[in-house]
């Protein structure tokens, strides 16, 4: 396992220095931070001088050159607009998302394993017919809509809740709802599919005929060998919160890193956005290599291989 | 049996929202965006302004948002001691937050970190690009400011300049501002909020409110659902749709005017024919009230009119397709080409519905016959094409604009957008060029009155744009308080002019 760890460990460096290296040059062609940073009323000669001074006018090579040398001495660069180390920003506004994702997608397995699993017991029955209905509302409502329309429910019409921002639990209602939504829904399809095919094999017949009970047979039987897809799908889905909960952090006023990359991409504040990068991608690095380990421990086969 | 049900969670939320009741004269004010840095010579920042600009830190001299003119704040009195110097009075007694006393050295000090190169103050680069100012004490409370070509409205451009402590440190950005304003700077939680509380020893009068903290959230519709719910108490800038509850939300002009830029140096928008089709094949009145608020008023000039310059005299563009059909057809006969492709750039974003108004104007120009294109860009891509130096290859272009100046003066529009050397110029024009270069040496009646010439000029004869509308901006106000905003409500917002009710 150490060995395999090893070896995933350096494919993970490699495809973090492609991607460093790929950041730095997509985010440039994006265009001179001056004219976004600069009122529009500066003179062409504030521009120039403005741009030379931050190095904004040296040939590109020269500008990455610049960038690795410094990475190499684990200098993230300076944020052009917060005018301080661009990881901090990112390490201040990282552990908002890592929480958020946290709870979200605890919540969403757990709620989508039990309600997949009884969905499955009988395929095409009440129960199965409304957790598809709900699930699949769910994977394709825009969360951008279902904020909004939560923000307007609960918080201006019922005043059950904050609208937004953080401080109380009840602050955390609202974001984790709206996030949880898609995952769920995607999770539920996956899992009831898993267990219709789980619940017809023969392992489950046998389990039937022996006269085990049936809550022990979906329960313990029939799910663990349905929850490695489920694991494949929850990771990817985990991935896409911890990536930037963007939605959610906007709307509900989250310091998330999420909101954190998007402003600083709108502000072509590069060092930032290279610091959020490589913070997230070693986040999904890691986190995959959790869901190979969670692979092997589930399933012998796999770890005997 | 589920009204039941609903009780506990209803109760339970109650007490659990209770800490975000404020406290009778606390306040939270919302914002659209954290600032970045609460750094005073960046105060002209929408952003850091709403938080420090006349809260912590001041200004020697005040902007009246009505009419432009010029007040005292923390300067008594200004005389012109040659035309390249003016002298300050300070005013005495007072002090800054940390205890440092204001006087002549502190004014000097503060200017010299605004000019630092090192702090790119958008101070500096907005309104003193490319002139050196040299800050002297002459006693404990007199101070000269003498810069190296004639600038005669230094008062009023002292009014974008904040004074901080002299304790700040020279050539870094502040995070904790101190300054000598009503209110002292309380704490920063990044990505939370920032907290003001009032200063028990200001000079002037004791503000009503004793504690602002500000809060921000970038969808409108959620900073006007936290004053509708009580959680905040100002939303000082929110979008017309949400502008939906006329007892809370006011309309001001935000000191913005739109416009339509004409590069006047690209056939065939070089023949003032086609430029005048341009103006007269737009609607103006269509546009207002539909996508746009009713509240915004049809410009002639890119200045407002409480701005020291504007010329009230001026007259809108009618909407009027024959004639611009007529003046096609007779720049035509003359050998221009009038089919040529012309490219509309619009900005994402640069106000509610920008899309959807260049669209409309889009159709309105094909209407008439005009061979144009829609192109909306992201800002920075935008603003390459808005600024000098231009492509010389670049394809004639209409394009969509807007300028803020809640500053008192068209000095700081005119030259910048209609002086053939402005960087935003796409015109030359020697009559507008001299009338520039006299109304920014002139002062008084004669200063106004060659600034109104030049606009004139600029809308009547050059046709340089399609001046759209002196926008408006809402602002949602709590039932708990008393706050009429203004023009200057763009650029800051001052919480001891709020009252508690």
């Amino acid at each position: 396992m150490g060995q395999y760890i090893s070896r995933r460990s350096v494919h993970g460096l490699v495809s973090l220095i492609g991607l460093l290296i790929l950041v730095f040059f997509l985010s440039r062609l994006t265009g001179d931070p001056t004219n976004l940073f600069l009122p529009l009323d500066a003179s062409v000669e504030t521009r120039q001088e403005f741009a030379e001074r931050h190095g904004f006018n040296d040939p590109l090579l020269v500008q990455f050159g610049r960038y690795i040398g410094d990475l190499a001495q684990f200098d993230f660069g300076t944020s052009l607009r917060q005018q301080r180390p661009a990881m901090d920003a990112a390490l201040e506004a990282f552990p908002t998302t890592l929480k958020l994702a946290a709870v979200t997608m605890f919540l969403a397995i757990s709620l989508a394993l039990i309600v997949g699993a009884l969905a499955a017991y009988r395929p095409g029955g009440r129960f199965d017919r409304t957790a598809s209905v709900i699930s699949l509302a769910g994977a394709s409502a825009p969360d951008f809509w279902v904020a909004i329309v939560g923000i307007l429910v609960f918080a201006v019409s019922l005043r059950w809740l904050p609208t937004s921002g953080t401080g109380t639990w009840l602050h955390w209602i609202m974001p984790i709802t709206v996030l949880l939504i898609r995952p769920f829904g995607l999770l539920v399809q996956v899992v009831r599919g898993t267990m219709i095919s789980a619940l017809s094999s023969a392992y489950v017949k046998t389990a039937r005929a022996k006269g085990v009970k049936e809550r022990v047979i979906i329960f313990v039987h029939a799910l663990r060998n349905s929850t490695l897809p489920v694991i494949t799908v929850a990771g990817d889905q985990a991935a896409a919160i911890v990536n930037g909960a963007v939605i959610v952090e906007t709307i509900f006023g989250w310091p998330g890193i999420g909101r954190l990359m998007i402003d600083s991409i709108i502000q072509r504040d590069f060092a930032i956005v290279q610091a959020t990068v490589l913070l997230t991608a070693v986040a999904i690095f890691v986190m995959n290599i959790v869901i190979d380990v969670a692979y092997a421990v589930l399933d012998p086969r796999i770890r005997h291989n | 049996m589920k009204r039941i049900a609903c009780l506990p969670v209803a109760a339970l939320a109650a007490f659990a929202l209770q800490p975000v009741a404020a406290q009778a004269q606390d306040i939270t004010i919302v914002l659209s965006e954290e600032p970045d840095l609460l750094e005073p010579c960046q105060s002209s920042r929408s952003n850091i302004g709403r938080v420090v600009k006349q809260n912590i830190v001041e200004t020697l001299t005040e902007i009246d948002p009505n009419d432009g003119t010029i007040t005292p704040r923390l300067a008594t009195e200004w005389s012109q001691v040659d035309e390249l110097t003016w002298r300050f009075q300070i005013r005495e007694g007072v002090t800054f937050h940390d205890g440092a006393a204001l006087d002549a050295e502190a004014v000097a000090y503060a200017i010299n970190r605004t000019m630092d190169e090192n702090l790119d103050c958008e101070v500096r680069t907005k309104f003193f690009g490319g002139l050196k100012v040299t800050p002297t004490p002459v006693d404990t409370y007199t101070l000269e400011v003498a810069t190296d070509s004639p600038v005669p409205i230094l008062p009023t451009m002292m009014g974008t300049v904040t004074v901080m402590s002299p304790n700040t440190p020279m050539g870094e950005p502040d995070r904790e501002p101190v300054g000598t304003g009503p209110y002292k700077f309380g704490g920063w939680n990044v990505g939370t909020n920032i907290t003001l509380a009032r200063n028990e020893d200001y000079w002037g009068d004791a503000p009503d409110v004793a504690n602002a903290a500000f809060v921000w959230r970038s969808e409108s519709a959620v900073r006007a659902a936290m004053v509708a719910t009580g959680e905040a108490d100002i939303a000082p800038n929110i979008a017309v749709q949400d502008a939906t509850d006329e007892s809370m939300d006011v309309s001001y002009p935000n000191s913005e005017t739109s416009r339509i830029r004409i590069d006047t140096m690209i056939p065939p928008l070089d023949d003032v024919r086609v430029r005048e089709a341009v103006n007269l094949s737009i609607d103006r009145d269509a546009i207002r009230g539909s996508i746009f608020s009713k509240d915004v008023i049809p410009a002639t000039q890119l200045v407002v009119p409480s701005i020291n310059g504007h010329n009230p005299d001026l007259e809108v563009w009618p909407y009027d397709p024959a004639r611009a059909k007529e003046l096609l057809a007779a720049a035509k006969a003359d050998g221009t080409d009038v089919d040529a492709e012309i490219t509309m750039i619009g900005r994402l974003g640069i106000y509610p519905n920008s899309t959807e108004v260049m669209e409309a104007m889009h159709a309105m120009l094909q209407d008439v016959g005009f061979n144009v294109k829609l192109q909306m860009l992201e800002v920075a891509e935008w603003v390459d094409i808005l600024t000098k130096p231009y492509a010389e290859d670049r394809p004639p272009v209409l394009q969509q604009s807007q300028h803020d100046n809640n500053n008192g003066d068209a000095v700081f529009t005119a030259f910048n957008k209609y002086h053939s050397e402005g960087a935003q110029s796409t015109m030359a024009d020697d009559v507008v060029d001299d009338l520039l270069v006299r109304a920014g040496a002139a002062t008084g009646d004669e200063r106004r009155q060659l600034f109104q010439d030049a606009f004139k000029r600029i809308n009547d004869e050059v046709i340089a744009d399609v001046p759209m509308y002196h926008m408006v901006g809402y602002t949602r106000v709590g039932e708990r308080i008393e706050f009429t905003p203004s023009i200057s409500t763009n650029s800051e917002l001052q919480i001891s002019q709020i009252k508690m009710r």
